[in-house]
């Protein structure tokens, strides 16, 4: 029993190395915990402004449930993917987490795609930044600049992915390489949790 | 790699069951604490599995969610009520 309970407080002291991870992932979760914090600050900005405002659109009256759901389906497959070259990628198949990596960055451009369909259509609806036909204006600040530096953040990962695959195929990227690519990647995917159930659903 | 395609059909599931429960005639409230309560729960799944961090050292664990959810609570649940406050003003004495 006191061995046990001194293994507990050896385990969470951690010695010199509290995290028992490489500096690149304790830095990467580092990163992914204050650009957590970025897109909460705007997701209650949001919130904040929602209930602020006196006309906010019902959702179901500016956007198409099916396509974000959609769009939603290509994010979640391509963490899946992202998920299965990191395993790949730890059991010593370059190849394999190759064919993955590329999937997941493909998985990236149709969901941009998808959005700058979407917003598109909205533009040529009347919204903007400063302009929302189905009611109160700042629902445009707060779609554009949400949705936005999130789609951003897929751009940026579809990019990481696609350096991470010419690194793979010419063999200078490591497992570690592709698992931090697979973070960011999934703190994208995560992000969109918050964003399609706040934004699109609720 | 099993294990994340259950996941991915985890988090498909659930995504399902929301947009049901979005065309489902739910009241207001009820609605809002299920989308919550969903969406903190895929969250979740996604960090614990796509992440993996259910498989990292409880001092990582920690400070990653100590640090989210600290921050989250400040921003959500200290605002909230100066929020809802302004929301009640808006109704009671009209738009800005």
């Amino acid at each position: 029993m006191a061995d046990t309970h001194m293994d507990t407080v050896e385990r969470l002291a951690g010695g010199s190395y509290p995290f028992v991870a490489g500096w690149r992932k304790v830095m990467m979760w580092w990163f992914i915990v204050t650009d957590g914090l970025l897109f909460a600050g705007f997701l209650a900005a949001y919130g904040y402004a929602r209930l602020l405002a006196f006309h906010w659109p019902a959702q179901s009256d500016v956007f198409s449930l099916k396509y974000i759901a959609a769009m939603t389906f290509v994010l979640i497959t391509s963490s899946a993917t992202m998920a299965s070259a990191v395993q790949e990628a730890k059991d010593g198949k370059p190849r394999g987490a190759l064919k993955f990596v590329v999937l997941t960055a493909v998985g990236g451009l149709v969901f941009l795609g998808m959005q700058a369909y979407e917003w598109t259509h909205l533009i040529a609806e009347g919204a903007s930044l400063t302009n929302n036909p189905w009611g109160d204006a700042s629902f445009g600040s707060y779609f554009f600049l949400v949705t936005g530096f999130h789609g951003t953040h897929v751009l940026t990962g579809v990019i990481i992915l696609l350096t991470t695959a010419a690194r793979l195929a010419k063999g200078v990227t490591k497992a570690e390489g592709v698992e931090m690519a697979g973070l960011y990647w999934h703190f994208v995917d995560l992000v969109w949790v918050f964003i399609f159930t706040l934004f699109y659903l609720v | 790699m099993r294990t994340y395609w259950i996941t991915w059909s985890v988090l498909l599931a659930f995504t399902v069951v929301m947009l049901w429960a979005d065309a489902a005639s739910l009241p207001r409230t009820a609605f809002v604490v299920f989308m919550v309560a969903a969406m903190l729960t895929k969250a979740s799944i996604i960090g614990a599995n796509f992440m993996h961090l259910k498989a990292e050292r409880v001092p990582l664990i920690t400070t990653v969610v100590v640090g989210l959810l600290v921050t989250g609570a400040i921003l959500y649940v200290l605002i909230a009520p100066d929020a809802v406050r302004i929301h009640e003003m808006v109704s009671r004495y009209g738009p800005r």
